[in-house]
């Protein structure tokens, strides 16, 4: 089985960088994203087993980058996380396209077991 | 004095004057009455002394024996009728020149009644009754004609009087009532004044001394009422920055969230991979977090320096400086609320004179109200245009904001500034423009609530350009 694919897309430089630090640890090959733009593009090139998306980003959000990903590949895993807590009452309506959803702050060790559920792979409960 | 004691006393004085000249008119008709009976029997007196002095003369050069007769029988009858109006004729003439009179009367019977007993026809005699007879004549001659000048005097004086009385009243008509309105009006004005300074959010006072009547009572409590109306004013500017610290609060929860998260992340991969961390990286993690703790503070920092009540405290200003601190402080409530923000900075504007805060406030207020409008719209089609430039009134600078929501009613536009008016049923406290029309008006300024012809409300704030003066740190149109 090749190395699972993963894409990281957020605004705060810190969260892609740790994200990506704990995920590479993990044995992931891993791609980070400061905004949706050019991650959609990549997408276009290439299909990633799990989609990481802040929820409100400027320019295209993770809304848009969801309906995307739903588009191209229904089959990717989309995990989102967010800083608008209150906004978990909306995010139900997308519990069933949405993997799993985390609002900041997080523990990186939920977010990893979450990723490798997200994989198929056994992980502790998140 | 108060004015209903004023009125009062100006009423009873004018009836007092009419009751006097009433008076005096009436004693001086009396006066002329009396003297004209006076010299009525004053002239059949003279007519019967004539025929005396004829009876005289009919004595001693005819010697006609019952001319003495006559004589004594006119000196009794002048007398009794001397006596039946004996009143009148005292209050005519005086009890002085009554009792002369009789006296002559009676000195001129006693001759004629001597020379009548003696049958005397001498000259001494002749020369005693004559001398009494021609005195008895010149004093009631006399007496008639004093007396007649009396009357024509009594009318002068009582015209004169009447001329005096009816200048005292019009004197009083003219010039007292005038006074007093005066007085009434002066301080009405000044009333009116103050009513409307508060009406446009000075809460100044009525100066000088206040008169010692209702007027003044009014000119006291409308002090009292502009100075309750500021504590109010005050109060209720701290009400709104509470409420708009509210609406603040959902952008500013991320605008903490992520710098938490970011401290979070850091702390737990310090901890977690420690072992594979280069000193170098430790070191950095370390600032990281320094870093986002700095970007937590500067939040903190924003929101106590809205929040805290403050002195108004201005100063030289730009107003594309207060613009941006606005977005800094917004701009997350704009990015969650899917709000595109367009922004148009004019270059080189002149500085302005402006307590920043208050003047945060307004357009946090005015973006919070945009923000509402545009609740209903689809994502896309949320937009807020900022714009600052050189304000079509002299001297002054304008920052407009026009959103894309669906306007503000044209028959509402009149109380969009009036306190409580609100069109955002329960969510709005209806305190937000009016609040924000005081602080402009304070500034010397003006707001203004419109519609954009392509729809959506606009909001433009108009503030004075600060006019720097050699001597003088602080501009004329500045106020608090």
């Amino acid at each position: 089985m090749s190395t699972p694919k993963i894409m990281v897309i957020d605004d705060e430089k810190i969260v892609v960088d740790m994200t990506k630090m704990h995920l590479v640890k993990e044995g992931f090959d891993v791609e980070t994203f400061l905004g949706a733009a050019p991650a959609l593009e990549r997408l276009k090139e290439e299909k990633f087993d799990v989609v990481v998306t802040d929820l409100k980003m400027k320019g295209i959000d993770g809304m848009e980058v969801l309906r995307t990903i739903k588009r191209l590949y229904p089959d990717i895993q989309v995990i989102m996380i967010t800083a608008f807590a209150h906004l978990n009452t909306s995010m139900e309506a997308f519990r069933g396209q949405v993997f799993d959803f985390f609002p900041k702050p997080f523990k990186i060790k939920d977010f990893i077991a979450s990723v490798n559920r997200a994989l198929g792979r056994s992980g502790q409960p998140s | 004095m108060k004015i209903r004691h004023q009125l009062t006393a100006s009423g009873i004085l004018t009836i007092g004057l009419i009751v006097l000249i009433l008076v005096f008119a009436s004693r001086d008709m009396n006066a002329v009455v009396a003297k004209v009976r006076f010299v009525e029997i004053g002239d059949d007196l003279n007519a019967s002394l004539l025929e005396m002095r004829l009876a005289e003369k009919n004595y001693f050069l005819f010697n006609e024996d019952k001319a003495l007769t006559e004589i004594i029988s006119g000196v009794t009858k002048a007398e009794d009728t001397l006596a039946q109006v004996r009143p009148e004729i005292l209050r005519a003439t005086g009890p002085g020149n009554v009792s002369t009179l009789r006296g002559y009367l009676e000195e001129y019977a006693r001759i004629a009644k001597e020379t009548a007993h003696s049958g005397a026809r001498d000259a001494a005699t002749e020369q005693s009754l004559r001398e009494a007879g021609r005195k008895l004549r010149d004093f009631s001659a006399r007496l008639i004609r004093a007396e007649r000048d009396d009357v024509n005097r009594i009318i002068a004086a009582s015209r004169r009087g009447m001329f005096l009385s009816f200048l005292a009243i019009l004197a009083m008509a003219v010039l007292a009532g005038p006074i007093v309105f005066f007085r009434i009006l002066k301080s009405l004005r000044r009333v009116v004044d103050l009513a409307h300074a508060i009406s446009e959010g000075r809460f100044r006072h009525i100066e000088g001394v206040f008169p010692n009547d209702e007027l003044g009572t009014v000119q006291r409590a409308m002090n009292a009422m502009s100075d309750e109306l500021k504590s109010r004013e005050s109060e209720l500017l701290q009400s709104k920055k509470l409420a708009s610290l509210g609406t603040l609060t959902a952008g500013v929860a991320h605008e903490i969230t992520n710098p938490l998260n970011n401290i979070s992340m850091l702390a737990e991969t310090f901890e977690t991979l420690y072992n594979d961390l280069g000193r170098e990286q430790r070191i950095e993690f370390i600032h990281k977090i320094g870093g986002e703790v700095e970007r937590i503070r500067q939040i903190v920092v924003g929101l106590l320096n809205f929040s805290k009540p403050k002195q108004a405290d201005p100063r030289e200003a730009r107003l594309n400086d207060i613009v941006s601190g606005t977005m800094r402080l917004v701009g997350n409530m704009l990015d969650v609320s899917g709000i595109e923000v367009e922004l148009h900075l004019a270059e080189g504007l002149p500085p302005i004179f402006v307590d920043e805060h208050q003047i945060y406030q307004v357009l946090v207020n005015i973006v919070t109200n945009a923000i509402q409008a545009m609740e209903e719209l689809g994502e896309g089609e949320r937009r807020l245009i900022i714009s600052t430039r050189v304000g079509c009134a002299p001297d002054c600078l304008e920052i407009e904001m026009r959103d894309t929501g669906k306007g503000i009613p044209v028959e509402l536009l009149p109380h969009v500034f009036d306190p409580f008016f609100s069109t955002k049923g329960v969510s709005g406290t209806g305190l937000g423009l009016s609040v924000s029309y005081g602080i402009i008006k304070n500034h010397g300024g003006r707001i203004r609530a419109g519609n954009a012809p392509e729809g959506g409300a606009v909001l433009t704030v108009e503030l004075p350009v600060y006019v720097k003066e050699e001597d003088d740190e602080h501009p004329e149109n500045h106020g608090h």
